[in-house]
């Protein structure tokens, strides 16, 4: 017998079929109700969309005074010279790894459930990475010399040095650009194909033809994407744990107190997975609820999402305390004072709130009835969010605050209106990207959810 | 979307089936183990060169078409390689070509280059893999080149027997008998 490459469609059993979508939901209906989102978009919609991109406006006007009047217009001041960005930067970068965590690594364990969501949560991966790599560019005092990054041959025979982490962090986050960007679109082609085939105007078979490829599910076909697909998602799993690891080595491998530590690069991807389960629990309760898909993305789906992101909570909350044990048991005296001043300090505020968003509140997920609440289950997740982009604050904002030399201890960093407005607007372009995506190509994959329901047979199942 | 106007002519053609040239029995299913069944008898008749359409893969089909593992692993790992190499060659080849000591470390300095070439390798890796899978799948496909209908992406299943005169009329008759609702036969 030749080896299978893909997942069974034709055991219904062994799938787990009928344990969360409905009987009602046939191959036909899947089509019909995934294609309703491509419809034309309703005064909500719009509503939404012109007020992202005002938002994104107020950010651009912000990065063309930073670009016209230099970083200085940011308001940085030594030594907090990372600030925001660099804050932003790790939590957008944090965001984009749930995509992966649920479409390759949950493919990899063969967990089912994925199929429902990971299309939503692979989108939040692209648009995640693309936002990401803005704010690496953002905080260059000459964003347009940003390629010199690369390496590449020059008439001055210079290269980038390659045994610092920052240029780690370019090769790793293009490579996770790429990849995820990849595997994403190859991804679509099967439902590209349905939305071709059946799109109610001719702009969308337009999409449909050209993300499609000119797909026709073919036995060779299918046979081929779905071996490619596995080797993606191999390639995907060990990448995404390397792209935050690297993250995180920008901190780890400097002398700072608060950042070299050898349980940074687990810390992060943990703290990583989290905030993205959280945000793609947020966008699948706004689209299941906006587009009627309760009976696709089922209160399972996103109660496994929610158990996702009580593991991953507790992990962070661990990593929290071995933080602290470290610093209080180990032999450097500035890790101690360091650890005490992040919550007692100028920035205690910040370490309080990270502490309650990402451990605290949290526990309420232990109760079944507070994982299936969407309404509260929406809050918690905001919350974590909240809590994810202040740990990057503390990380990176504290310890910079509070280094060896005291003489710069008093000078205590403020966000000004110019880095805020570039915050705003890069949770606006990550949101234009993704409302723009929800209503052009099919947010849900057709063609995996139909793996779960049981095939037609004239004998009955096998 | 007036500006895309065009571009939907092109379109329109391009999904068009190619009925002139491609010759052969269409057969559409809506049971798996229908067209499991129908595939196994074709194939028994000799023809090898079945296409089956289908809106997800089904095990059974495979069983009967009995399809070896893809070699699009062998060009993934070619491209793995490449990028390892690869990524490796540059960062040692950079150090030697602007000899800059940072800290007194060597100048070819394996540990940190070991994270160039894991993501060079995850790189060009994946690309080879993307480059594989187009060419054995023949994507992009920009012009159908045998009959296809749309319900194989909705529920139906379809199998392309290409074939012509009594070839055609004896896969009509299996098709019919292995329970087809539809058979259209393209002379």
């Amino acid at each position: 017998m030749s080896e299978i490459t893909y997942e069974p469609a034709s055991d219904p059993a062994g799938v787990g079929v009928t344990e969360h979508l409905p009987e009602t939901v046939t191959q036909k209906s899947l089509n019909r109700d995934v294609l309703r989102m491509l419809e034309r978009p309703g005064k909500i919609w719009w509503g939404v969309f012109l007020l992202d991109l005002a938002i994104l406006s107020l950010g651009l006007i912000a990065e063309r005074n930073q670009i016209v009047y230099g970083i200085g217009a940011a308001g940085h001041t030594r030594p907090v010279m990372w600030a925001s960005y660099v804050t932003n930067f790790v939590f957008w970068v944090g965001i984009a790894h749930c995509g992966t965590l649920v479409s390759a690594i949950l493919f990899l364990f063969r967990s089912h459930f994925r199929r429902a969501v990971y299309r939503v949560a692979e989108a939040m991966t692209v648009f995640g990475v693309l936002t990401a790599g803005l704010f690496p560019i953002v905080h260059l005092g000459r964003p347009w010399f940003a390629y010199w990054l690369f390496p590449y041959p020059n008439q001055r025979g210079i290269w980038p040095n390659f045994r610092s982490p920052l240029e780690w962090d370019v090769f790793a986050v293009t490579t996770y650009l790429t990849v995820s960007s990849i595997f994403f679109i190859v991804g679509i082609i099967p439902d590209a194909a349905v939305q071709r085939d059946n799109a109610k105007n001719r702009f969308h078979r337009l999409l449909g033809t050209i993300f499609s490829f000119g797909w026709r599910g073919a036995n060779t076909q299918w046979k081929h994407f779905y071996s490619a697909y596995l080797y993606f998602a191999a390639f995907a799993t060990p990448l995404v744990l390397s792209v935050h690891s690297v993250v995180s080595w920008d901190f780890a491998m400097a002398q700072i107190p608060g950042w070299h530590s050898t349980i940074f690069a687990p810390y992060f991807v943990a703290g990583a997975i989290f905030s993205g389960v959280a945000l793609v629990i947020n966008l699948l309760i706004i689209i299941r609820k906006g587009f009627k898909l309760e009976h696709i993305v089922t209160a399972d789906h996103i109660e496994k999402l929610a158990k996702l992101v009580l593991l991953t909570s507790t992990i962070v909350g661990y990593s929290y305390m071995v933080e602290f044990f470290c610093a209080w048991y180990g032999p450097s005296r500035f890790e101690r004072d360091m650890f005490w001043w992040r919550f007692t300090g100028h920035f205690w505020w910040a370490a309080w709130i990270m502490f309650t968003c990402n451990v605290i509140i949290p526990l309420l997920l232990w109760f079944k009835k507070v994982r299936r609440n969407m309404t509260v289950l929406f809050i918690i997740m905001l919350f974590v969010n909240v809590g994810m982009w202040f740990e990057r604050f503390v990380i990176i904002v504290s310890s910079l605050a509070h280094p060896f030399n005291p003489s710069t201890w008093g000078v205590n960093y403020r966000m000004d209106w110019t880095e805020a407005a570039i915050l705003a607007g890069s949770f606006a372009w990550f949101g234009m990207y993704f409302l723009l995506f929800i209503r052009l190509l099919p947010a849900i994959s057709v063609a995996e959810v139909k793996e779960t329901l049981a095939p037609p047979m004239r004998g009955g199942h096998a | 979307m007036k500006i895309f106007a065009p571009l939907f002519p092109l379109i329109d053609k391009l999904n068009a089936v190619p009925r002139s040239t491609a010759r052969g029995v269409l057969g559409v299913y809506y049971y798996v183990d229908d067209a499991a069944a129908a595939v196994t008898a074709l194939r028994q008749l000799g023809h090898r060169d079945l296409r089956v359409y289908s809106p997800v893969p089904y095990h059974q089909i495979e069983r009967a078409l009995e399809q070896g593992p893809s070699v699009v692993r062998w060009v993934t790992l070619g491209g793995a390689l490449l990028g390892i190499t690869g990524g490796f060659a540059l960062c040692i080849y950079s150090v030697l070509a602007w000899p800059l000591v940072v800290g007194g470390k060597e100048l070819v300095s394996i540990p940190p280059f070991v994270v160039i070439g894991y993501e060079s390798m995850i790189l060009l890796g994946s690309l080879a893999n993307l480059l594989g899978m187009l060419a054995l799948t023949r994507l992009p496909e920009l012009k159908a080149t045998a009959p296809y209908d749309p319900r194989f992406t909705e529920d139906r299943i379809g199998i392309w027997v290409p074939c012509a005169g009594e070839a055609a009329t004896k896969a009509e008759a299996v098709m019919r008998g292995q329970g087809a609702e539809e058979v259209a036969v393209h002379a």
